[in-house]
């Protein structure tokens, strides 16, 4: 019997987002294996998480320890692996996040567990576990075994299984840090906000990209506000950059940067083909351009052919009560 | 500081039609060009900088068939001391093309460990694969230290300081005792030229092969394999969303709902 | 100090095709005839280029930045060869500086912005990264047969036209004007490349040679004998460089007859020169009336390297109406580039120093409402400077002009 395992993330006092997802996933595997879910809770401080996660899983097993407080990769490794080593047969999900990149590979290594990262959807063929994930900057998807049955470690990227709420009600165990210190060969030190104009936009799930069509610099701040209501980045294409409207690390295309974000919505941009090579990777693409005839509209999965002007203020409202 | 840097020569991929091959488990790959992988590229980067400001020596090194040579002597005119080629052609018809990241991270840990070395830089993510497992996986087996993501490291030896990229502009700050490992983010500098003449010198220098076998290593297992490569499905051309501009508007929030992409 | 001679790296050079230096004396009318000149802000010394491969000093600093600069100046170059036509010694500055680029281009130290393009382009088969399969899609509506060796002509209208939205109108508008004219022709359709003309003024010899084999052979097995093409650079590389390689028997997959010579031999035509016969011969009349002032831009590659400059004009004069007028001091073999050879076009200039925009504000300076164009680079780099510099101008090929005025 596989016991399922999922890593809960969490930052400056917030569950981050990744944790539901992976433990909606994680909850599908466990009953498919007649195993349990059980979700790792480290930190400092952690009763304020519980009652959220409660539904979720059968388990969560909490280590509570002031050293834990901020995530430091080398000290999440070690209480993870005193915690797994003790399990027969283990499938451990964690996001495929700064965290989980800086943390699942090494610890692979030290339980001798096969791993696969970055994947977007886990199937079970035969007793296999299969690991679907993108090759190859998304042109092609590989289906990856992970050879190791009984020891295995997947990490999911964000937005990849959306997240379900369940009617569980976990047990909560507590499991005795095994840390007597922070590791003294890496210390975590603080968080920082990136300066300004250092805005990394391929680095970003949600891109506005904005073209000609938005004709003066004043009209920014409309496309501005939509992008703070949906959590987004505002890109753009060559004009505005020679416009001197925005750095040049705004700028998407062959000649700036390639991005391919979860969700890139190009306003008043037309398609020329160096703007669309830097941005047709993204998964969900929306146009809105008033020309029919915008070769955008051939490279985006959704279009509304509309002044922008109307539309931009319209869609913020509604967006903004959505999330809401 | 003597600095090791692991890079890899993968196919540009970005802008090119990519058709899996008979197998289905790989690419064809006779119209494609490799090049050095992009993070590896700063990575390569960022260990000449360090050198130039601290004195020491860069190693580059490289697993894979003759044809990574050419990426070698391209670190080599712009900065590195020496290259090593990991020759994986021994593994065998059958491995080779399936061999997976802990492997490689074996491989490199048993020529690395021959070396001194104070810090070990690789790229955060191969352009190709996209797994970002190998330097972790590295600094493991060696028992080191290592720090994923990197847009900053500044020595003070015995330590470093350094900054890694966390989601949506945080960025985390961290000290590290060398030797260390640091997975580099693209960005980090800016990559240099080569010069023609340092060009011609190392077109001359000798790259240092080790056969996978005579670094002491006999087992073939892999722990992750490709069953098969699959185009995702496809259904281009946008749905033009149509009725009054409140309707459209409607309409596509609720797409962004549904699809859980906001 | 940069001065310390090394003839290693002028070897280097010389052997990667950069001889012609020997033949500079450093006079300077490069200088003055170079388009970077026409930019306030950009200082080209191109008169020290040849200097400096004599000296093997070329792309040589130790300075990270200084030697970034350096790798840019020499691909700066756009191939213009307004330089060759001035030179005394008629040394061909490009070709020198094309030399130190396979170099560069070799070991990656090339502008990053090129990289995906070449790989692109050895990929695709195009600079677009369209499918090569879909290379006749701007055909399919228009009942374009396949070439055939019954055909006297083939239309190669190579990348742009045969994938650019805006580029296929060109190709489309040629078609239309050759059928008006029954002018017996077909199309390679997915066995024709890109022509690899930029790919070889970028340095990329290997794959310019895998391109234009690849070409060649579809040309011979389909016994193609006249070659139309859209493009003044398809134009000279089929004409020049296609034939270069014709003469090494391995790159044609034909072994060369004791004693008689089987090499293949096309004949090339631009557009051009083809609705200009065709007006002669009374095979399609311009009769719609075009009430409109008209500054036709000769592409370098038609006029100052091919001599082809009365042609196209007196296809836009023979429709009526028509006020065909020049731009003073950069007309003829004084026509300022447009920027978008030898890699110009995907070489992203900063706004101020595109040479597209000051040659449209010439245009305008002149009186024109149309820049007329008859190559698909200056199409693609004035369009864009319109733009950019948000100005009342129509940019429109000789072929959508000519077809336009025909009846319907």
């Amino acid at each position: 019997m596989k016991n399922v395992f999922a890593l809960v993330e969490h930052r400056q006092d917030k569950i981050r987002d990744i944790s539901y997802e992976l433990l909606t996933k994680g909850q599908e595997l466990a009953t498919l294996y007649g195993g349990e879910l059980t979700a790792l809770l480290l930190g400092n401080e952690l009763t304020k998480f519980i009652d959220s996660l409660k539904p979720y899983a059968h388990r969560i097993m909490i280590v509570e320890d002031a050293k834990l407080k901020d995530f430091n990769a080398e000290s999440y490794q070690i209480v993870l692996s005193n915690i797994l080593k003790q399990e027969q047969d283990f499938l451990l999900l964690m996001g495929h996040t700064a965290s989980g990149m800086d943390l699942g590979a090494s610890l692979s290594v030290e339980l001798g567990a096969s791993i696969a990262t970055d994947c977007t959807g886990i199937e079970i063929e035969n007793d296999n576990i299969i690991a679907i994930r993108q090759m190859y900057e998304g042109k092609l998807l590989a289906k990856v075994n992970l050879n190791i049955k009984a020891k295995s470690i997947i990490t999911i990227r964000e937005g990849s299984f959306p997240p379900q709420v369940s009617n569980l009600s976990a047990k909560v165990l507590d499991f005795t840090s095994p840390l007597t210190a922070e590791p003294s060969y890496r210390r975590f030190v603080e968080y920082i906000e990136a300066p300004l104009g250092e805005v990394d936009i391929t680095k970003s799930d949600i891109i506005i990209g904005i073209g000609r069509g938005i004709k003066e610099k004043e009209n920014l701040l409309l496309v501005e506000e939509l992008a703070k209501t949906i959590g987004g980045i505002v890109g753009c294409s060559r004009p505005i950059v020679d416009a001197g409207w925005l750095p040049k690390d705004r700028q998407v295309g062959s000649s700036g940067k390639t991005v391919k974000p979860k969700l890139y919505i190009a306003i008043g941009i037309s398609g020329a083909f160096q703007h669309i090579s830097g941005m047709k990777g993204a998964e969900t693409i929306i146009a809105i351009n008033k020309d029919p005839n915008a070769p955008i509209f051939s490279e985006a999965d959704y279009g509304i052919v509309d002044d922008l002007f109307k539309v931009v203020p319209i869609l913020k409202n509604k967006l903004t009560a959505m999330k809401a | 500081m003597n600095i090791v840097v692991c890079i890899k020569r993968v196919p540009e991929t970005s802008e090119s039609e990519i058709k899996v091959d008979e197998s289905g488990k790989d690419i064809i790959k006779t119209r494609l060009t490799f090049d050095i992988n992009e993070s590896d590229n700063y990575a390569l980067e960022e260990a000449i900088l360090i050198k130039e400001k601290l004195g020491g020596t860069v190693t580059a090194i490289s697993c894979g068939s003759p044809d990574n040579d050419a990426t070698l002597r391209m670190a080599i005119a712009k900065g590195a001391d020496t290259a090593i080629r990991i020759d994986t052609a021994d593994l065998g018809e059958e491995v080779q093309p399936q061999i997976d990241s802990f492997k490689i991270a074996q491989l490199l840990k048993t020529a690395i460990s021959k070396l001194e070395f104070d810090i070990i830089l690789t790229g955060c993510m191969a352009k190709d694969d996209g797994y970002s497992q190998v330097g972790q996986m590295v600094a493991e087996l060696l028992g080191i230290p290592h720090a994923a993501l990197v847009t900053e490291i500044k020595i003070d030896a015995p330590k470093a300081r350094a900054k890694r990229e966390l989601e949506a502009g945080l960025l985390e700050v961290l000290d590290i005792t060398l030797p260390a490992l640091f997975t580099i983010q693209t960005g980090i500098n800016e990559p240099r030229y080569a010069s023609l003449i340092a060009i011609r010198r190392a077109a001359a220098k000798e790259i240092k092969i080790l056969k996978w076998n005579e670094l002491g290593m006999q087992d073939t297992e892999l722990r992750a394999t490709i069953e098969s490569l699959f185009p995702p499905p496809i259904g281009k051309r946008a749905e033009i969303l149509q009725g009054t501009t409140d309707e459209t508007a409607t309409k596509l929030t609720n797409i962004v709902k549904e699809k859980g992409l906001i | 100090m940069r001065a310390t001679l090394n003839y290693e790296i002028r070897d280097f050079i010389m052997e990667m095709g950069g001889k012609e230096a020997y033949k500079c004396f450093q006079c300077g009318k490069c200088m003055s005839t170079c388009p970077w000149a026409q930019i306030d802000t950009v200082t080209l010394p191109v008169y020290r280029m040849p200097q400096n491969v004599k000296l093997g000093i070329s792309v040589s600093s130790e300075d990270k930045n200084e030697l970034a600069r350096e790798v840019e100046e020499v691909f700066r170059c756009v191939g213009c060869e307004a330089c060759v036509s001035q030179c005394p010694k008629g040394v061909n500055i490009p070709n020198i500086l094309r030399a130190i680029r396979r170099i560069l281009g070799e070991y990656g130290s090339c502008p990053e912005v090129l990289k995906p393009v070449i790989s692109t382009l050895r990929a695709s088969g195009n600079p677009l990264g369209q499918p090569h399969e879909k290379r006749n899609e701007w055909a399919k509506d228009l009942e374009i047969s396949k070439f055939d060796n019954q055909m006297e002509f083939l239309y190669f209208p190579c990348c742009f036209p045969c994938y650019d939205t805006r580029t296929q109108k060109v190709a489309q508008s040629t078609a239309k004007v050759l059928k008006k004219a029954n002018v017996l022709f077909g199309i390679l359709g997915a066995e024709e490349w890109c022509c690899g003309e930029a790919v070889r003024k970028m340095g990329f010899e290997k794959l310019f040679t895998e391109l234009a084999t690849s070409n060649i052979i579809a040309f011979q097995s389909a016994g193609v004998r006249k070659i139309i093409t859209t493009s003044p650079h398809c134009y000279n590389t089929f004409k020049k460089e296609y034939t270069e390689l014709l003469k090494i028997p391995q790159y044609t997959g034909q072994q060369a007859g004791e004693g008689k010579d089987v090499r293949p031999r096309f004949e090339i035509y631009h557009t051009t020169q083809l609705f200009d016969m065709l007006i002669q011969e009374g095979k399609i009349i311009p009769q719609k009336q075009l009430n409109k002032k008209v500054v036709y831009h000769d592409a370098c590659n038609l006029g100052r390297i091919n001599g082809i400059y009365d042609e196209p004009r007196k296809i836009i004069t023979s429709i009526p109406g028509v006020e065909l007028i020049e731009v003073p001091n950069f007309s003829h073999e004084y026509s300022l580039c447009c920027g978008g050879g030898s890699g110009g076009l995907w070489i992203d200039w900063p706004k101020e120093e595109r040479m597209a925009n000051v040659r449209v504000k010439q245009a305008i300076d002149a009186g024109a409402e149309i820049l007329a164009v008859a190559c698909p680079y200056c199409l693609q780099m004035f369009e864009d400077s319109v733009k950019v510099m948000d100005i009342e101008l129509e940019v429109k090929d000789i072929s959508e002009l000519l077809a336009d005025a025909l009846s319907d």
